[in-house]
C-alpha cells in the first residue's frame, strides 16, 4: 500500500476495499489529529475529531474527487467539524480546558531549558487560542500545515482574499500576546519589544 | 515607492511566500529604507518562527486502534457462501429462532385442530401448546411430518446447513435460521419485557435503530414509573462501562440519573465507576451532575459519593471543568 498514490488508495476504498484506510490514517492522522488539537485545544476532543474525520472520510469516499487534493478534502472535514465542535454552547465553555497542557520536551536540554521551551509553548498555545476561531482555523493552516491561501480557501469555503485578511489579523494578535508575554521576561522575543 | 500601512498588510505574504517576484523585491527594499517597518518585519518574522516551535503532538495510540474498529464495523459485509447471503444479525437469528419454533409449532396445531390426518400431530406439540412459554433463545430439531409443506410467501432464511444422513435411518437435515418478526407486548416491569430490553441494550446490532434511541426509549418507558428493574440499571451500567462512544455513555448516565430513586443505589455505582474510570471528561462531568441529584434525591447522602466527590474535586491531574464541577457538586450537597 505504501507505494500508491493517496488517489490511487482513495479509488479503492471509493470500490468498496477499505483495505487502505490503516494506511490513509498513517499518512494523515498526525496533522488531522495536531490541527484539531490546536484548534479545539482539548486532546480528547482532538481525538475524537480524528477517528470522525477518518470514519466520514470512509462513509463519503465517493464525494471525493480524484483530481483535488487528499489533504485538502480530509482537512475540510476537520475544519467542518472543529467548527461544530465550538458551536455547541457545552463545548464552548470547555474550550479553555486543556489551554496549559504540558506539551513534550526533547530530552536532550537540561530541566531548566526544559522548563523554559515548556513555558514558551503554554505562551503560544495561549496566544493561539486568544484568536477567533476563523482566524486560528487560517493561521494553522498556513502555518503548520503549510497550505497554500487557495487551498485554506477552500478548506474554509470563503475567498482568498478573507484568508489573507484572516492571517494579517491573526499575526497582529499574535504578535501583540506573544510581546506582552516578552515583557515578562522571555528571551525570545527581544524584536517584539 | 509602497507605503508603510500597505507594506504592513503585504508581511504575512512575504512569510508565507504568497507574493510574487516584483512585490517581494519593492517590500525588501522599502523595509532596508525604513526603520519602523524593518523592525515591523523583524516582530513578524519572530512571530512566525516562534509558531513554528510549537513541538508536533503525537497521536494517542489508541486513536488507530478505534479506527481499526471502525473499519471492521464499516467494511462492506462479504456474502456467505451458503444458500441466501444475508446480513448478519444476531438478535433477529435468536428471535427467528424462536419465531420458527411458533410458527412451525403454532401451525402444526391448528392443523391438528383443522384435520383429522395423524401423521401431522404428535401428542408432544399439541398437549404442549396451550402452556408452552415462548422461549426466545430455543434451537429445536422438527421431524419433516411436523412441518407443513406449504411454504408461504418468501421467508428469509439464513445461515443455512445440511446434515448429512444418519447411518441406518437414512434421515437428512436442513438447519436453518428464519427471519420473522416478534412483538412481545406487556407492561414495563413484566420481568420478560425487562430481560428482552436488558438484552437489547447490551447486545445491540440493528442498523435501523441506534442504541441512543433505545437508551431513550428505556428514559421514557422507566423514567416517570415508580420503579425500575434493577436489571435495566444494570444493562445501562454495562453500557456505560463498555461502549465506545461517549455520546452513549453520556445518554446513559443522564437515563441512569431520570429512573426512579428505588434503582439509586446500583444507578450510583455506575455513575461512581464512570466518574473513576470513564475517559471522557464529559462523560465524568454528566456522571457528576447524575451523582449530585442522586444525593439531593435521598433523605441522606451516600459517603461513597461524596468520597469520589471529593477525591474529583483534589486531583491535581483531573481536567479543569471536571474538578470545578466536582466542587460544585459538593457545596450543593448538604453534608
Amino acid at each position: 500500500m505504501k507505494h500508491l498514490s493517496d488517489q490511487d488508495l482513495m479509488k479503492l476504498v471509493q470500490s468498496g476495499d477499505f483495505s487502505p484506510a490503516a494506511e490513509i490514517f498513517d499518512r494523515y492522522s498526525g496533522r488531522i489529529y495536531n490541527f484539531a488539537y490546536r484548534f479545539l485545544k482539548n486532546s480528547e476532543a482532538a481525538e475524537d475529531a480524528t477517528q470522525e474525520v477518518f470514519v466520514k472520510m470512509l462513509k463519503h469516499a465517493k464525494q471525493f474527487h480524484g483530481d483535488a487534493k487528499l489533504s485538502t478534502w480530509l482537512f475540510s472535514i476537520t475544519a467542518n467539524h472543529c467548527r461544530d465542535y465550538l458551536r455547541k454552547a457545552d463545548n464552548k465553555a470547555k474550550e479553555s480546558e486543556e489551554t496549559l497542557i504540558m506539551l513534550p520536551s526533547p530530552r536532550e536540554h537540561g530541566p531548566d531549558r526544559n522548563l523554559e521551551r515548556r513555558e514558551d509553548e503554554i505562551r503560544v498555545q495561549n496566544a493561539l487560542a486568544a484568536l477567533t476561531p476563523e482566524q486560528r482555523e487560517a493561521i494553522l493552516l498556513s502555518r503548520y500545515q503549510g497550505l497554500s491561501y487557495a487551498e485554506i480557501a477552500e478548506i474554509s469555503g470563503c475567498s482568498e482574499g478573507a484568508v489573507k485578511t484572516r492571517v494579517f489579523r491573526a499575526m497582529e494578535t499574535l504578535k501583540k500576546t506573544l510581546a506582552s508575554d516578552a515583557g515578562g521576561g522571555t528571551r525570545w522575543l527581544t524584536a517584539l519589544h | 515607492m509602497v507605503d508603510c500601512t500597505a507594506l504592513k498588510e503585504r508581511l504575512p505574504d512575504l512569510l508565507t511566500e504568497t507574493i510574487d517576484k516584483a512585490g517581494r523585491e519593492e517590500t525588501h527594499r522599502h523595509i532596508e529604507d525604513c526603520e519602523s517597518c524593518q523592525l515591523e518585519w523583524i516582530a513578524y518574522r519572530d512571530t512566525w518562527r516562534i509558531l513554528g516551535e510549537l513541538p508536533e503532538v503525537a497521536v494517542p495510540a489508541r486513536a488507530k486502534a478505534r479506527f481499526a474498529a471502525e473499519i471492521e464495523k464499516l467494511s462492506p459485509v462479504a456474502p456467505v457462501a451458503p444458500v441466501v447471503a444475508f446480513r448478519h444479525r444476531p438478535i433477529a437469528r435468536w428471535l427467528s429462532q424462536a419465531a420458527a419454533v411458533v410458527v412451525l409449532v403454532g401451525g402444526s396445531f391448528f392443523l391438528g385442530q383443522r384435520t383429522s390426518v395423524p401423521e401431522y400431530q404428535t401428542a408432544a406439540s399439541i398437549d404442549g401448546v396451550s402452556s408452552l412459554p415462548f422461549s426466545i433463545a430455543e434451537t429445536r430439531v422438527l421431524p419433516a411430518s411436523d412441518v407443513s409443506p406449504e411454504i408461504q410467501g418468501r421467508p428469509q432464511i439464513q445461515n443455512v446447513r445440511f446434515l448429512e444422513a444418519k447411518s441406518g435411518s437414512g434421515d437428512v437435515g436442513i438447519a436453518f435460521d428464519v427471519t420473522s418478526h416478534v412483538t412481545v407486548t406487556g407492561k414495563p416491569e413484566d420481568k420478560s419485557l425487562v430481560s428482552l430490553l436488558s438484552y437489547v441494550l447490551q447486545n445491540h446490532d440493528n442498523p435501523n435503530l441506534s442504541r441512543s434511541d433505545t437508551i431513550e426509549w428505556v428514559r421514557e418507558t422507566y423514567g416517570s414509573r415508580g420503579v425500575a428493574d434493577p436489571a435495566i440499571v444494570k444493562a445501562l451500567a454495562n453500557v456505560l462501562k463498555n461502549d465506545t462512544h461517549e455520546g452513549v455513555r453520556i445518554k446513559a448516565v443522564e437515563t441512569l440519573n431520570d429512573i426512579p430513586p428505588a434503582s439509586a443505589p446500583e444507578a450510583r455505582l455506575a455513575l461512581i465507576e464512570a466518574l473513576r474510570n470513564d475517559p471522557n471528561p464529559a462523560v465524568r462531568i454528566k456522571a457528576i451532575e447524575a451523582l449530585a441529584n442522586l444525593a439531593k434525591s435521598g433523605d441522606s447522602y451516600d459517603p461513597a459519593t461524596v468520597d469520589m466527590l471529593r477525591e474529583k474535586a483534589s486531583q491535581p491531574d483531573e481536567n479543569l471543568y471536571v474538578r470545578v464541577k466536582a466542587a460544585e457538586a459538593l457545596s450543593q450537597i448538604n453534608l
